[in-house]
Protein backbone atom coordinates (compact mmCIF):
# COMPACT_ATOMS: atom_id res chain seq x y z
CA UNK A 1 0.00 0.00 0.00
CA UNK A 2 2.88 2.29 0.82
CA UNK A 3 4.44 1.53 -2.52
CA UNK A 4 1.21 2.48 -4.25
CA UNK A 5 1.03 5.74 -2.37
CA UNK A 6 4.62 6.52 -3.22
CA UNK A 7 4.09 5.75 -6.89
CA UNK A 8 0.99 7.90 -6.91
CA UNK A 9 2.83 10.82 -5.38
CA UNK A 10 5.61 10.42 -7.93
CA UNK A 11 3.10 10.45 -10.75
CA UNK A 12 1.35 13.52 -9.40
CA UNK A 13 4.66 15.27 -8.80
CA UNK A 14 5.69 14.70 -12.38
CA UNK A 15 2.34 15.82 -13.70
CA UNK A 16 2.47 18.96 -11.57
CA UNK A 17 5.98 19.74 -12.75
CA UNK A 18 4.89 19.43 -16.36
CA UNK A 19 1.80 21.51 -15.77
CA UNK A 20 3.87 24.23 -14.13
CA UNK A 21 6.40 24.32 -16.94
CA UNK A 22 3.51 24.49 -19.41
CA UNK A 23 2.04 27.45 -17.59
CA UNK A 24 5.36 29.20 -17.14
CA UNK A 25 6.59 28.61 -20.67
CA UNK A 26 3.33 30.09 -21.77
CA UNK A 27 4.48 31.02 -25.21
CA UNK A 28 5.06 27.41 -26.20
CA UNK A 29 1.69 26.08 -25.13
CA UNK A 30 -0.10 29.14 -26.43
CA UNK A 31 1.74 28.96 -29.73
CA UNK A 32 0.62 25.41 -30.23
CA UNK A 33 -2.99 26.27 -29.56
CA UNK A 34 -2.73 29.20 -31.92
CA UNK A 35 -1.16 26.97 -34.54
CA UNK A 36 -4.07 24.56 -34.29
CA UNK A 37 -6.51 27.44 -34.64
CA UNK A 38 -4.71 28.62 -37.76
CA UNK A 39 -4.93 25.10 -39.13
CA UNK A 40 -8.68 25.27 -38.62
CA UNK A 41 -8.75 28.56 -40.44
CA UNK A 42 -6.75 27.15 -43.30
CA UNK A 43 -9.12 24.24 -43.63
CA UNK A 44 -11.77 26.83 -44.32
CA UNK A 45 -9.76 28.19 -47.21
CA UNK A 46 -9.05 24.72 -48.50
CA UNK A 47 -12.60 23.39 -48.37
CA UNK A 48 -14.75 26.49 -48.45
CA UNK A 49 -16.45 28.78 -49.06
CA UNK A 50 -19.62 26.70 -49.18
CA UNK A 51 -20.70 26.84 -45.55
CA UNK A 52 -22.82 23.72 -45.78
CA UNK A 53 -19.87 21.66 -46.92
CA UNK A 54 -17.74 23.15 -44.15
CA UNK A 55 -20.38 22.43 -41.54
CA UNK A 56 -20.48 18.81 -42.63
CA UNK A 57 -16.71 18.57 -42.53
CA UNK A 58 -16.37 20.44 -39.25
CA UNK A 59 -16.10 17.47 -36.85
CA UNK A 60 -13.36 15.91 -38.96
CA UNK A 61 -11.52 19.20 -39.23
CA UNK A 62 -11.77 19.80 -35.51
CA UNK A 63 -10.16 16.49 -34.72
CA UNK A 64 -7.49 16.88 -37.36
CA UNK A 65 -6.55 20.20 -35.78
CA UNK A 66 -6.49 18.53 -32.36
CA UNK A 67 -4.24 15.77 -33.71
CA UNK A 68 -1.80 18.18 -35.36
CA UNK A 69 -1.68 20.40 -32.32
CA UNK A 70 -1.41 17.31 -30.17
CA UNK A 71 1.71 16.16 -31.97
CA UNK A 72 3.42 19.42 -31.11
CA UNK A 73 2.13 19.25 -27.57
CA UNK A 74 3.40 15.76 -26.85
CA UNK A 75 6.79 16.56 -28.35
CA UNK A 76 7.06 19.69 -26.26
CA UNK A 77 6.23 17.86 -23.04
CA UNK A 78 9.20 15.61 -23.54
CA UNK A 79 11.58 18.14 -25.02
CA UNK A 80 12.55 19.60 -21.70
CA UNK A 81 13.71 16.31 -20.24
CA UNK A 82 15.47 15.39 -23.42
CA UNK A 83 17.42 18.63 -23.56
CA UNK A 84 18.49 18.42 -19.94
CA UNK A 85 19.39 14.76 -20.08
CA UNK A 86 16.79 14.19 -17.42
CA UNK A 87 15.60 10.96 -18.98
CA UNK A 88 18.79 9.25 -18.01
CA UNK A 89 18.44 10.55 -14.46
CA UNK A 90 14.82 9.48 -14.27
CA UNK A 91 15.89 6.03 -15.30
CA UNK A 92 18.20 5.86 -12.29
CA UNK A 93 15.47 6.58 -9.76
CA UNK A 94 14.27 3.44 -7.97
CA UNK A 95 10.67 4.25 -8.77
CA UNK A 96 8.15 2.24 -10.72
CA UNK A 97 8.41 3.20 -14.39
CA UNK A 98 4.68 3.10 -14.64
CA UNK A 99 4.42 5.91 -12.14
CA UNK A 100 6.64 8.09 -14.31
CA UNK A 101 4.54 7.15 -17.31
CA UNK A 102 1.34 7.91 -15.44
CA UNK A 103 2.57 11.35 -14.51
CA UNK A 104 3.64 12.24 -18.02
CA UNK A 105 0.46 10.81 -19.53
CA UNK A 106 -1.64 12.76 -17.05
CA UNK A 107 0.10 15.97 -17.99
CA UNK A 108 -0.29 15.11 -21.65
CA UNK A 109 -3.99 14.41 -21.30
CA UNK A 110 -4.51 17.67 -19.47
CA UNK A 111 -2.68 19.60 -22.17
CA UNK A 112 -4.71 17.85 -24.88
CA UNK A 113 -7.90 18.61 -23.00
CA UNK A 114 -7.04 22.28 -22.90
CA UNK A 115 -6.23 22.19 -26.59
CA UNK A 116 -9.47 20.47 -27.51
CA UNK A 117 -11.53 22.61 -25.22
CA UNK A 118 -10.18 25.81 -26.71
CA UNK A 119 -10.62 24.61 -30.27
CA UNK A 120 -14.28 23.73 -29.80
CA UNK A 121 -15.49 27.34 -29.74
CA UNK A 122 -13.20 28.17 -32.66
CA UNK A 123 -14.78 25.43 -34.73
CA UNK A 124 -18.24 26.39 -33.55
CA UNK A 125 -17.70 29.94 -34.77
CA UNK A 126 -15.79 29.27 -37.97
CA UNK A 127 -18.07 26.51 -39.19
CA UNK A 128 -21.34 27.59 -37.64
CA UNK A 129 -21.79 24.51 -35.50
CA UNK A 130 -24.54 24.72 -32.91
CA UNK A 131 -22.84 23.11 -29.93
CA UNK A 132 -25.57 23.91 -27.44
CA UNK A 133 -27.31 20.89 -26.05
CA UNK A 134 -24.65 18.48 -27.24
CA UNK A 135 -21.96 19.88 -24.99
CA UNK A 136 -21.87 16.90 -22.63
CA UNK A 137 -21.28 14.10 -25.15
CA UNK A 138 -18.93 16.46 -26.99
CA UNK A 139 -16.96 16.96 -23.82
CA UNK A 140 -16.89 13.20 -23.26
CA UNK A 141 -15.48 12.69 -26.73
CA UNK A 142 -12.82 15.33 -26.18
CA UNK A 143 -11.84 13.92 -22.79
CA UNK A 144 -11.61 10.36 -24.09
CA UNK A 145 -9.75 11.48 -27.18
CA UNK A 146 -7.32 13.48 -25.08
CA UNK A 147 -6.60 10.53 -22.82
CA UNK A 148 -6.04 8.14 -25.72
CA UNK A 149 -3.81 10.54 -27.61
CA UNK A 150 -1.75 11.28 -24.53
CA UNK A 151 -1.52 7.58 -23.66
CA UNK A 152 0.20 6.64 -26.88
CA UNK A 153 1.78 10.06 -27.34
CA UNK A 154 3.66 9.83 -24.07
CA UNK A 155 5.24 6.53 -25.07
CA UNK A 156 6.13 7.59 -28.58
CA UNK A 157 7.30 11.06 -27.61
CA UNK A 158 9.59 9.52 -25.04
CA UNK A 159 10.89 7.25 -27.75
CA UNK A 160 11.39 9.75 -30.54
CA UNK A 161 12.45 12.88 -28.73
CA UNK A 162 16.09 11.83 -28.59
CA UNK A 163 16.20 10.54 -32.14
CA UNK A 164 17.52 11.83 -35.39
CA UNK A 165 14.76 13.32 -37.50
CA UNK A 166 12.60 13.52 -34.39
CA UNK A 167 10.29 16.12 -35.93
CA UNK A 168 9.08 13.64 -38.51
CA UNK A 169 9.38 10.43 -36.49
CA UNK A 170 6.76 11.32 -33.91
CA UNK A 171 4.03 12.10 -36.48
CA UNK A 172 5.11 9.17 -38.63
CA UNK A 173 4.67 6.74 -35.77
CA UNK A 174 1.66 8.41 -34.13
CA UNK A 175 -0.65 9.06 -37.06
CA UNK A 176 -1.33 5.47 -38.11
CA UNK A 177 -1.80 4.45 -34.49
CA UNK A 178 -4.36 7.15 -33.74
CA UNK A 179 -6.37 6.50 -36.90
CA UNK A 180 -9.03 4.53 -34.98
CA UNK A 181 -9.11 7.19 -32.28
CA UNK A 182 -9.61 9.87 -34.90
CA UNK A 183 -12.29 7.85 -36.62
CA UNK A 184 -14.21 7.15 -33.41
CA UNK A 185 -13.87 10.68 -32.05
CA UNK A 186 -15.18 12.21 -35.27
CA UNK A 187 -18.06 9.77 -35.44
CA UNK A 188 -18.93 10.47 -31.83
CA UNK A 189 -18.79 14.21 -32.48
CA UNK A 190 -21.02 13.91 -35.53
CA UNK A 191 -23.49 11.78 -33.59
CA UNK A 192 -23.51 14.19 -30.67
CA UNK A 193 -24.04 17.25 -32.85
CA UNK A 194 -26.78 15.59 -34.85
CA UNK A 195 -28.74 14.40 -31.85
CA UNK A 196 -27.56 10.82 -32.33
CA UNK A 197 -30.27 9.67 -34.78
CA UNK A 198 -28.76 6.23 -35.21
CA UNK A 199 -28.04 5.65 -31.56
CA UNK A 200 -24.39 5.02 -32.27
CA UNK A 201 -22.90 7.61 -29.92
CA UNK A 202 -22.53 5.07 -27.15
CA UNK A 203 -20.69 2.59 -29.35
CA UNK A 204 -18.18 5.17 -30.51
CA UNK A 205 -17.53 6.38 -27.00
CA UNK A 206 -17.02 2.77 -25.96
CA UNK A 207 -14.50 2.31 -28.72
CA UNK A 208 -12.67 5.37 -27.44
CA UNK A 209 -12.66 3.92 -23.94
CA UNK A 210 -11.28 0.63 -25.26
CA UNK A 211 -8.57 2.47 -27.17
CA UNK A 212 -7.67 4.48 -24.10
CA UNK A 213 -7.45 1.47 -21.83
CA UNK A 214 -5.40 -0.58 -24.26
CA UNK A 215 -2.97 2.24 -24.99
CA UNK A 216 -2.58 3.12 -21.33
CA UNK A 217 -1.76 -0.48 -20.48
CA UNK A 218 0.68 -0.88 -23.35
CA UNK A 219 2.22 2.52 -22.76
CA UNK A 220 2.75 1.90 -19.08
CA UNK A 221 4.14 -1.55 -19.78
CA UNK A 222 6.70 -0.41 -22.30
CA UNK A 223 7.71 2.96 -20.87
CA UNK A 224 10.33 1.36 -18.68
CA UNK A 225 12.11 -0.06 -21.72
CA UNK A 226 12.07 3.33 -23.38
CA UNK A 227 13.56 5.06 -20.36
CA UNK A 228 16.42 2.62 -20.14
CA UNK A 229 17.33 3.52 -23.69
CA UNK B 1 -7.72 -2.33 -69.74
CA UNK B 2 -9.59 -5.59 -69.97
CA UNK B 3 -10.07 -7.78 -66.94
CA UNK B 4 -7.24 -9.98 -68.13
CA UNK B 5 -4.97 -6.98 -68.02
CA UNK B 6 -5.69 -6.42 -64.35
CA UNK B 7 -5.13 -10.09 -63.59
CA UNK B 8 -1.79 -10.03 -65.37
CA UNK B 9 -0.83 -6.82 -63.59
CA UNK B 10 -1.70 -8.39 -60.26
CA UNK B 11 0.15 -11.67 -60.77
CA UNK B 12 3.01 -10.01 -62.56
CA UNK B 13 3.78 -7.47 -59.90
CA UNK B 14 3.24 -9.82 -56.97
CA UNK B 15 5.08 -12.86 -58.27
CA UNK B 16 7.68 -10.74 -59.96
CA UNK B 17 8.13 -8.75 -56.77
CA UNK B 18 8.69 -11.91 -54.78
CA UNK B 19 11.27 -13.07 -57.29
CA UNK B 20 13.01 -9.69 -57.24
CA UNK B 21 13.12 -9.62 -53.46
CA UNK B 22 14.50 -13.15 -53.32
CA UNK B 23 17.19 -12.22 -55.83
CA UNK B 24 18.01 -9.06 -53.90
CA UNK B 25 18.35 -11.03 -50.68
CA UNK B 26 20.60 -13.55 -52.39
CA UNK B 27 22.87 -10.79 -53.62
CA UNK B 28 23.04 -9.04 -50.25
CA UNK B 29 23.75 -12.34 -48.52
CA UNK B 30 26.57 -13.04 -50.93
CA UNK B 31 28.10 -9.63 -50.30
CA UNK B 32 27.75 -9.95 -46.56
CA UNK B 33 29.33 -13.39 -46.53
CA UNK B 34 32.27 -12.14 -48.55
CA UNK B 35 32.69 -9.17 -46.27
CA UNK B 36 32.78 -11.29 -43.18
CA UNK B 37 34.96 -13.99 -44.74
CA UNK B 38 32.52 -16.67 -43.84
CA UNK B 39 31.39 -19.29 -46.27
CA UNK B 40 28.54 -20.66 -44.22
CA UNK B 41 25.49 -19.17 -42.57
CA UNK B 42 26.10 -16.94 -39.59
CA UNK B 43 24.02 -19.30 -37.56
CA UNK B 44 21.25 -21.67 -38.36
CA UNK B 45 17.76 -20.27 -38.04
CA UNK B 46 16.14 -20.98 -34.69
CA UNK C 1 21.45 -26.84 -47.97
CA UNK C 2 18.00 -27.28 -46.64
CA UNK C 3 16.99 -23.71 -47.22
CA UNK C 4 17.95 -23.88 -50.85
CA UNK C 5 15.79 -26.96 -51.29
CA UNK C 6 12.94 -25.14 -49.59
CA UNK C 7 13.45 -22.30 -52.04
CA UNK C 8 13.07 -24.57 -55.05
CA UNK C 9 10.07 -26.34 -53.61
CA UNK C 10 8.47 -22.98 -52.93
CA UNK C 11 9.24 -21.83 -56.46
CA UNK C 12 7.56 -24.85 -58.03
CA UNK C 13 4.63 -24.59 -55.65
CA UNK C 14 4.03 -20.97 -56.61
CA UNK C 15 4.30 -21.73 -60.31
CA UNK C 16 1.86 -24.57 -59.92
CA UNK C 17 -0.62 -22.57 -57.89
CA UNK C 18 -0.37 -19.66 -60.31
CA UNK C 19 -1.03 -21.86 -63.32
CA UNK C 20 -3.96 -23.36 -61.47
CA UNK C 21 -5.37 -20.00 -60.54
CA UNK C 22 -4.86 -18.43 -63.94
CA UNK C 23 -5.75 -21.21 -66.33
CA UNK C 24 -7.16 -24.31 -64.67
CA UNK C 25 -9.81 -22.88 -62.41
CA UNK C 26 -12.83 -21.42 -64.22
CA UNK C 27 -13.73 -17.76 -64.06
CA UNK C 28 -16.34 -16.60 -61.61
CA UNK C 29 -19.89 -16.19 -62.84
CA UNK C 30 -20.26 -12.67 -61.45
CA UNK C 31 -16.74 -11.30 -61.20
CA UNK C 32 -15.26 -12.94 -64.26
CA UNK C 33 -11.55 -13.30 -64.57
CA UNK C 34 -10.98 -10.65 -61.94
CA UNK C 35 -11.80 -13.30 -59.36
CA UNK C 36 -8.40 -14.86 -60.07
CA UNK C 37 -6.69 -11.90 -58.44
CA UNK C 38 -8.24 -12.94 -55.15
CA UNK C 39 -5.94 -15.93 -54.88
CA UNK C 40 -2.77 -13.85 -54.73
CA UNK C 41 -4.47 -10.99 -52.94
CA UNK C 42 -5.80 -13.04 -50.04
CA UNK C 43 -2.63 -15.11 -49.77
CA UNK C 44 -0.53 -11.95 -49.63
CA UNK C 45 -2.76 -10.46 -46.96
CA UNK C 46 -2.62 -13.54 -44.75
CA UNK C 47 1.16 -13.66 -44.89
CA UNK C 48 1.37 -9.94 -44.26
CA UNK C 49 -0.49 -10.38 -40.99
CA UNK C 50 1.52 -13.49 -40.14
CA UNK C 51 4.73 -11.55 -40.70
CA UNK C 52 3.73 -8.81 -38.34
CA UNK C 53 2.73 -11.39 -35.80
CA UNK C 54 6.28 -12.69 -36.00
CA UNK C 55 7.67 -9.18 -35.59
CA UNK C 56 5.48 -8.41 -32.60
CA UNK C 57 6.16 -11.67 -30.79
CA UNK C 58 9.88 -11.68 -31.57
CA UNK C 59 10.07 -8.14 -30.28
CA UNK C 60 8.18 -8.98 -27.14
CA UNK C 61 10.42 -11.94 -26.33
CA UNK C 62 13.43 -9.81 -27.14
CA UNK C 63 12.40 -7.32 -24.47
CA UNK C 64 12.36 -10.20 -22.01
CA UNK C 65 15.37 -12.20 -23.13
CA UNK C 66 17.53 -9.58 -24.88
CA UNK C 67 18.71 -12.13 -27.44
CA UNK C 68 19.75 -10.21 -30.56
CA UNK C 69 18.74 -13.10 -32.76
CA UNK C 70 15.16 -12.30 -31.87
CA UNK C 71 15.66 -8.78 -33.10
CA UNK C 72 16.96 -10.15 -36.39
CA UNK C 73 13.83 -12.23 -36.68
CA UNK C 74 11.66 -9.21 -35.93
CA UNK C 75 13.39 -7.23 -38.65
CA UNK C 76 12.96 -10.07 -41.13
CA UNK C 77 9.28 -10.27 -40.31
CA UNK C 78 8.78 -6.55 -40.75
CA UNK C 79 10.53 -6.28 -44.08
CA UNK C 80 8.88 -9.35 -45.54
CA UNK C 81 5.62 -8.14 -44.06
CA UNK C 82 5.83 -4.71 -45.67
CA UNK C 83 6.37 -6.42 -49.01
CA UNK C 84 3.38 -8.71 -48.66
CA UNK C 85 1.26 -5.83 -47.39
CA UNK C 86 2.13 -3.79 -50.45
CA UNK C 87 1.23 -6.80 -52.60
CA UNK C 88 -2.06 -7.21 -50.79
CA UNK C 89 -2.97 -3.59 -51.43
CA UNK C 90 -1.89 -3.87 -55.05
CA UNK C 91 -3.96 -7.03 -55.45
CA UNK C 92 -6.91 -5.32 -53.83
CA UNK C 93 -6.64 -2.47 -56.31
CA UNK C 94 -6.26 -4.78 -59.29
CA UNK C 95 -9.38 -6.60 -58.17
CA UNK C 96 -11.28 -3.49 -57.23
CA UNK C 97 -10.91 -1.64 -60.53
CA UNK C 98 -12.63 -4.25 -62.71
CA UNK C 99 -15.19 -5.30 -60.09
CA UNK C 100 -16.05 -2.04 -58.32
CA UNK C 101 -14.99 0.32 -61.06
CA UNK C 102 -12.62 2.09 -58.69
CA UNK C 103 -9.12 1.38 -57.45
CA UNK C 104 -9.93 2.39 -53.91
CA UNK C 105 -13.04 1.98 -51.83
CA UNK C 106 -13.16 3.65 -48.42
CA UNK C 107 -16.02 1.45 -47.35
CA UNK C 108 -14.00 -1.74 -47.66
CA UNK C 109 -12.68 -2.35 -44.17
CA UNK C 110 -9.89 -4.67 -45.18
CA UNK C 111 -8.41 -2.35 -47.74
CA UNK C 112 -8.25 0.53 -45.29
CA UNK C 113 -6.93 -1.66 -42.49
CA UNK C 114 -4.21 -3.02 -44.77
CA UNK C 115 -3.24 0.51 -45.78
CA UNK C 116 -2.79 1.42 -42.12
CA UNK C 117 -0.81 -1.79 -41.65
CA UNK C 118 1.56 -0.61 -44.34
CA UNK C 119 1.91 2.79 -42.71
CA UNK C 120 2.58 1.25 -39.31
CA UNK C 121 5.34 -1.03 -40.48
CA UNK C 122 7.01 1.38 -42.83
CA UNK C 123 7.28 3.57 -39.75
CA UNK C 124 8.80 0.61 -37.92
CA UNK C 125 11.45 0.14 -40.60
CA UNK C 126 12.24 3.85 -40.71
CA UNK C 127 12.61 3.93 -36.95
CA UNK C 128 15.15 1.14 -37.19
CA UNK C 129 17.02 2.90 -39.94
CA UNK C 130 17.27 6.12 -37.95
CA UNK C 131 18.66 4.46 -34.82
CA UNK C 132 22.35 3.71 -34.92
CA UNK C 133 22.99 1.97 -31.64
CA UNK C 134 22.02 -1.70 -32.09
CA UNK C 135 20.74 -2.23 -28.56
CA UNK C 136 18.66 0.92 -28.64
CA UNK C 137 17.39 0.05 -32.08
CA UNK C 138 16.26 -3.39 -31.01
CA UNK C 139 14.53 -2.11 -27.89
CA UNK C 140 12.72 0.75 -29.62
CA UNK C 141 11.72 -1.45 -32.52
CA UNK C 142 10.33 -4.07 -30.17
CA UNK C 143 8.13 -1.49 -28.44
CA UNK C 144 6.89 -0.02 -31.70
CA UNK C 145 6.25 -3.43 -33.21
CA UNK C 146 4.26 -4.42 -30.17
CA UNK C 147 2.17 -1.27 -30.11
CA UNK C 148 1.51 -1.55 -33.84
CA UNK C 149 0.33 -5.14 -33.43
CA UNK C 150 -1.97 -4.14 -30.58
CA UNK C 151 -3.42 -1.34 -32.69
CA UNK C 152 -4.42 -3.58 -35.58
CA UNK C 153 -7.42 -5.25 -33.93
CA UNK C 154 -8.66 -1.83 -32.81
CA UNK C 155 -8.35 -0.56 -36.36
CA UNK C 156 -10.13 -3.65 -37.66
CA UNK C 157 -13.18 -3.18 -35.47
CA UNK C 158 -13.35 0.56 -35.80
CA UNK C 159 -13.25 0.40 -39.59
CA UNK C 160 -15.95 -2.25 -39.72
CA UNK C 161 -18.23 -0.16 -37.51
CA UNK C 162 -17.34 2.85 -39.62
CA UNK C 163 -19.02 1.27 -42.59
CA UNK C 164 -22.11 1.21 -40.43
CA UNK C 165 -25.38 0.90 -42.21
CA UNK C 166 -23.84 0.80 -45.66
CA UNK C 167 -23.37 -2.83 -46.40
CA UNK C 168 -20.51 -3.77 -48.66
CA UNK C 169 -21.12 -3.70 -52.38
CA UNK C 170 -23.43 -6.63 -53.13
CA UNK C 171 -21.83 -7.50 -56.43
CA UNK C 172 -18.19 -8.07 -55.86
CA UNK C 173 -17.80 -8.70 -52.19
CA UNK C 174 -14.17 -9.66 -51.72
CA UNK C 175 -14.97 -11.90 -48.79
CA UNK C 176 -17.17 -14.06 -50.97
CA UNK C 177 -14.30 -16.37 -51.58
CA UNK C 178 -13.95 -17.03 -47.88
CA UNK C 179 -17.59 -17.96 -47.56
CA UNK C 180 -18.15 -21.63 -46.69
CA UNK C 181 -20.57 -21.94 -49.58
CA UNK C 182 -18.03 -20.84 -52.17
CA UNK C 183 -17.41 -23.29 -55.02
CA UNK C 184 -14.93 -25.99 -54.02
CA UNK C 185 -12.57 -25.33 -56.91
CA UNK C 186 -12.12 -21.72 -55.86
CA UNK C 187 -11.47 -22.69 -52.27
CA UNK C 188 -8.90 -25.27 -53.30
CA UNK C 189 -7.20 -22.80 -55.61
CA UNK C 190 -6.98 -20.31 -52.77
CA UNK C 191 -5.61 -22.93 -50.39
CA UNK C 192 -3.04 -24.00 -52.96
CA UNK C 193 -1.85 -20.43 -53.41
CA UNK C 194 -1.82 -19.93 -49.67
CA UNK C 195 0.31 -23.04 -49.15
CA UNK C 196 2.71 -22.01 -51.90
CA UNK C 197 3.00 -18.48 -50.55
CA UNK C 198 3.59 -19.83 -47.07
CA UNK C 199 6.55 -21.84 -48.34
CA UNK C 200 7.88 -18.72 -50.03
CA UNK C 201 7.32 -16.77 -46.84
CA UNK C 202 9.28 -19.19 -44.70
CA UNK C 203 12.10 -19.20 -47.24
CA UNK C 204 12.26 -15.39 -47.39
CA UNK C 205 12.11 -15.11 -43.62
CA UNK C 206 15.03 -17.49 -43.23
CA UNK C 207 17.11 -15.65 -45.80
CA UNK C 208 16.31 -12.22 -44.39
CA UNK C 209 17.08 -13.50 -40.90
CA UNK C 210 20.43 -14.83 -42.02
CA UNK C 211 21.21 -11.54 -43.69
CA UNK C 212 20.25 -9.61 -40.59
CA UNK C 213 22.52 -11.77 -38.42
CA UNK C 214 25.45 -11.32 -40.78
CA UNK C 215 24.96 -7.58 -41.01
CA UNK C 216 24.67 -7.33 -37.24
CA UNK C 217 27.95 -9.17 -36.84
CA UNK C 218 29.64 -6.98 -39.42
CA UNK C 219 28.30 -3.92 -37.66
CA UNK C 220 29.49 -5.26 -34.34
CA UNK C 221 32.97 -5.97 -35.67
CA UNK C 222 33.17 -2.53 -37.20
CA UNK C 223 32.20 -0.99 -33.91
CA UNK C 224 34.77 -2.99 -31.99
CA UNK C 225 37.36 -2.01 -34.56
CA UNK C 226 36.57 1.65 -34.04
CA UNK C 227 36.77 1.25 -30.26
CA UNK C 228 40.12 -0.55 -30.51
CA UNK C 229 41.48 2.10 -32.87
CA UNK C 230 40.37 4.84 -30.54
CA UNK C 231 42.10 3.10 -27.64
CA UNK C 232 45.34 2.95 -29.56
CA UNK C 233 45.20 6.62 -30.37
CA UNK C 234 44.80 7.34 -26.68
CA UNK C 235 47.98 5.46 -25.79
CA UNK C 236 50.93 7.87 -25.28
CA UNK C 237 53.46 7.54 -28.08
CA UNK C 238 56.74 5.78 -27.40
CA UNK C 239 55.37 3.74 -24.53
CA UNK C 240 53.70 1.07 -26.63
CA UNK C 241 53.64 0.21 -30.25
CA UNK C 242 50.16 0.03 -31.69
CA UNK C 243 49.42 -3.55 -32.71
CA UNK C 244 49.20 -4.41 -36.43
Amino acid sequence: MNALRRDLSVAIAIARKDALSELRGRQAAGSTIFFAAIVLLLFGFALGPDSRRLAEAAPGLLWLAIVFGGLLTMARLHQLEADDGAFEQLALYPVDRRAIYAGKALAGAAAMLVLGGLLLPVVAILYAIPVGAAWLPLLAAVVLGAIGFAAIGTAYAGLTVRMRAREVMLPLLMLPIVAPLLLAAVKATVAALGGDPLGELGSWLQLLVAFDVIMLVVGAGTYGFLLED
Amino acid sequence: MTDAGFVIAAYGVILGGIALYAALLARRLRNAREASGRSDDADSPR
Amino acid sequence: MKTRILGFVALFAVIGAAINGLFVVPADLNQGDAQRVMYVHVASAWLAYASFGVTAIAGLVYLIRRDVRLDALALAGAEVGVMFTAFAIWGGMMWGRPVWGVYWQWEDPRLTTTALLLALYVGYLLLRRLTDDPARRAGRAAVVGLIAAVDIPIVHFSVIWWRGLHQGPTIGDPSKILNPSAPLQFVLALLAMLAAFTLVWVYLLIRRYQLARLEWQLEDEARRGRVAAARQVAVPSGVEEPAG
